[in-house]
């Protein structure tokens, strides 16, 4: 078995994508409408275009359980997923300037640096690097 | 404060209070990120950081979860990849990041990617083809 699909719900798919694209770099890996207005719809890290692509699912919208335990992350400030970075604080600078809101600054914790961010889709998403 | 930042106060407190255990594999980490490429052992590598070779060991893995060693490996496997893309020879990438022999070279290749170098250097020529 390989990993190669990891879900991430969001509220809107549309938003979601300009977001996962346009701020955090990723590209759009595969769009396949189903039905509805619901889309098949993963984006990839520019860095690792044949790595672990990120569905972005529209759960939420459609199954209260989902809705229900995003929200509950949200509101505790967890983070629903993670991505590395070979620099916190230079991404945390970048995003920043882009308007992303972080509700944890770059962090240092043992032998990672950890910062968390707002993706405008009902998640917190941290980003870590290995010191 | 969120629940979430209070946790990781919490547990950073609880695991990570040593500030010189942590200097001390994060020094050696960096040191072999700068050095992979050179002949690296656990003696040179205590040596380095001031302290015993088993307590080095107790350490990295205690923090990491892995062996200065498998870090090793895997730091020269990843240079390997980006070697191999450049369109480097086998036995060229293979001495280049370290490794003693092409065979073994190989043998952690197929084992960590899947692929052998050789299929991996394939493969990456007919993607970057593709892209262009």
């Amino acid at each position: 078995m390989k990993v190669k699909v990891i879900g991430i719900p969001v509220h809107d798919q549309e938003k979601a994508l300009k977001f996962y694209t346009e701020k955090l770099g990723f590209l759009k890996k595969i769009d396949i409408p189903l039905s509805e207005g619901n889309r098949w719809l993963t984006v990839v890290s520019k860095d690792e275009q044949d790595g672990a692509e990120i569905l972005l699912e529209p759960s939420p919208n459609h199954f209260e359980p989902a809705k229900v335990y995003q929200k509950a992350l949200f509101d505790a400030g967890i983070p629903y997923t993670q991505f590395n970075s070979e620099d916190v604080q230079q991404e945390y600078d970048r995003l920043s300037n882009l308007g992303v809101e972080f509700s944890m600054k770059p962090t240092e914790m043992g032998t990672v640096k950890i910062a968390v961010f707002n993706d405008t889709c009902g998640n917190n998403i941290q980003i870590v690097q290995m010191l | 404060m969120t629940f979430y930042q209070k946790e990781i106060s919490r547990i950073k407190n609880i695991c990570y209070s040593n500030k010189s255990q942590i200097d001390r594999v994060v020094g050696t980490r960096h040191f072999i990120i700068h050095n992979f490429e050179k002949e690296l052992n656990l003696s040179l590598l205590s040596r380095v950081r001031c302290t015993s070779k088993f307590h080095l060991l107790r350490l990295y893995k205690l923090y990491y979860g892995q062996t200065p060693k498998q870090y090793l490996i895997e730091k020269r496997l990843e240079a390997a990849k980006q070697s191999l893309g450049k369109g480097l020879s086998i036995t060229d990438t293979c001495y280049e990041i370290g490794f003693e022999s092409p065979s073994s070279f190989s043998t952690l290749f197929k084992a960590r990617f899947g692929l052998s170098p050789k299929e991996y250097q394939k493969k990456a020529t007919f993607t970057k083809s593709n892209h262009s």
